[in-house]
């Protein structure tokens, strides 16, 4: 190469220098297109509407930013970590190799359980709402302990997957979400067994229609007029008598249409 | 002025309660730190107050908005016969832009309040009846006039004291007055004759149902025809209540108990 200060530099440096350099400022590029697709295509599945009122969502309006930027920008980083990574390892330093190398093993898993915590939280904070929406009709102050129960269940969930990514020991954690959900799903089917078998009946009883409103039926001892059937009871009008069955009973006792 | 402040001041003289129709939060205010008690009557309860009347429809009909929100009062003892209130109720516009004075008696009892509560159907299903009706009365079927006659609530009894005219067009179906399509679909079926029966819980049952009821002691006004007449016989017979659109001059009318309750003109709503 000929003279000139310029040069003399870029001789100097070693050419892997350069390609660590290119890829670094290539990681750069590419962090900053990720950071811009995500949030682009975070935007058009709707993401800000579904999210719009959760917590998280107007703690990031509080800083002037939004879910959806924070999400963008976690995965800008991590694309250019990535090319960070990569330029070092063109770059081919030893003893820093060696520190990096295991910081490398490591960040994706971080990466990883930020984003479910983020999310996790989103969704927690979207089900509370949900939740609380459904039970908004029911004027009972007691049913405001369910959206915060569905919120912190999925809290945990998210935090246990979070957890679980960075490597931290979640056995105990995950003995406590075992007895968790036996006690929801074993408590719960003793506790709605009623209804759940009346309602297997009444699917059958609404779609074959056996009888229906006007016709006399005799239920055990009982012989009226149908008055109202829906999917768990059947009301039976006798002489100033209504007599509300559960639909199982009509299955189990059987029932005699009458005709006259 | 002066004549004219002290004959309101007269006018307000001894009133037990004031009624507010459907006020406004600011409006509301003003009167509840007064030193008369207060009843809201409206559609929903939006100012809190403690003494509450829910009104089902927005009766354009100013006396039969004011007979609800009193009976209401007088079926939750806010008010009692030999009472006299004040009402603040809306005529022209939406604002509040006239004061009655009632007494609170026996003739303010029109049953209309007992229709919509006291009935064997709830009272979601008697209002979404009248919609029902309210609606088919202002557009017709493809323009011209319908009739129609729902008998709502005590089904199973209903049904017992009808004949089918022809196949029912709802056997096997679950479909509610209150559902979207309803409007629709009762639209189309309107053109058929006979009466549609709806249960308590609103569900629709039959159409095209031609009701036997004993016609005796049914008191109707002259000049109604066929349908009102079996509208009001079933009432008498049954604990279901009868809502007829009338063919002829487009009104929706309400019985029970064999007596007409309610009168509406749907070309108001």
């Amino acid at each position: 190469m000929q003279g000139g200060p310029i040069g003399r530099v870029v001789t100097a440096v070693p050419l892997r220098l350069w390609f660590a350099f290119a890829t670094a400022v290539t990681g750069l590029v590419l962090g900053w297109l990720a950071r811009l697709l995500t949030g682009r295509l975070l935007r058009r599945a709707g993401v800000p509407v579904v999210i719009e009122g959760t917590t998280f969502e107007r703690t990031a309006r509080e800083f002037g930013t939004s879910t959806v930027a924070i999400l963008a920008a976690i995965a800008g980083y991590f694309v250019f970590g990535i090319g960070l990574f990569a330029a070092i390892g063109v770059a081919d330093v030893d003893y820093v190799a060696q520190f990096w190398n295991a910081v490398a093993g490591f960040l994706p898993r971080l990466f990883v359980a930020v984003i479910v915590l983020i999310v996790g939280v989103v969704v927690g904070d979207k089900a509370e709402l949900l939740v609380s929406e459904r039970f908004r009709g029911v004027k009972l102050p007691q049913t405001g302990v369910l959206p915060v129960v569905a919120k912190y269940s999925v809290f945990y969930l998210a935090a246990l997957i979070a957890l679980g990514q960075v490597g931290v020991a979640t056995a105990a954690l995950i003995i406590l979400l075992g007895a968790y959900v036996f006690a929801l799903v074993f408590l719960g089917g003793l506790a709605f067994r009623h209804l759940l078998s009346a309602g297997a009946v009444g699917t059958y009883l609404l779609l074959r229609q056996p009888y229906t409103i006007g016709d006399e039926i005799r239920i055990g001892d009982v012989r009226g007029i149908v008055q109202e059937m829906d999917l768990f009871v059947t009301h039976v009008e006798t002489d100033g008598e209504e007599h509300v069955f559960p639909n199982s009973k009509v299955f189990t006792d059987g029932f005699v249409r009458i005709h006259s | 002025m002066a004549t004219l402040r002290e004959s309101l001041d007269d006018f307000v003289d001894g009133v037990d309660r004031l009624f507010l129709f459907s006020p406004s939060a600011s409006y509301y205010e003003r009167f509840a730190d007064g030193d008369v008690e207060l009843t809201v009557v409206a559609a929903e309860n939006t100012v809190n107050a403690d003494a509450f009347v829910e009104l089902p429809l927005t009766f354009d009909n100013v006396r039969d908005r004011v007979k609800f929100g009193i009976e209401g009062a007088m079926d939750r003892g806010f008010v009692t016969e030999g009472d006299t209130v004040a009402c603040s109720v809306s005529v022209f516009d939406d604002d509040p832009d006239s004061l009655l004075r009632v007494r609170v008696d026996d003739s303010v009892r029109s049953g209309v309040y007992d229709l919509f509560t006291d009935s064997r159907a709830d009272s979601g299903v008697v209002r979404d009846v009248f919609d029902v009706a309210i609606g088919l009365g202002k557009k017709g079927q493809k323009g011209k006039p319908v009739g129609a006659l729902f008998v709502v609530g005590d089904a199973g009894k209903v049904m017992n004291k009808s004949r089918p005219l022809s196949y029912n067009p709802f056997e096997k179906s679950h479909v509610h007055v209150g559902d979207p399509i309803v409007n629709v679909m009762l639209k189309e079926f309107s053109r058929l004759d006979g009466a549609f029966v709806v249960s308590d819980s609103g569900k629709i049952v039959s159409a095209y149902r031609y009701l036997e009821p004993s016609a005796e002691g049914v008191d109707i006004p002259k000049g109604l025809g066929a349908r009102h007449m079996a509208g009001g016989a079933i009432t008498r017979d049954t604990n279901a209540i009868a809502i007829v659109l009338s063919e002829s001059d487009g009104m929706v009318r309400a019985f029970k108990a064999g007596n007409l309750i309610l009168e509406i003109d749907p070309e108001e709503y």
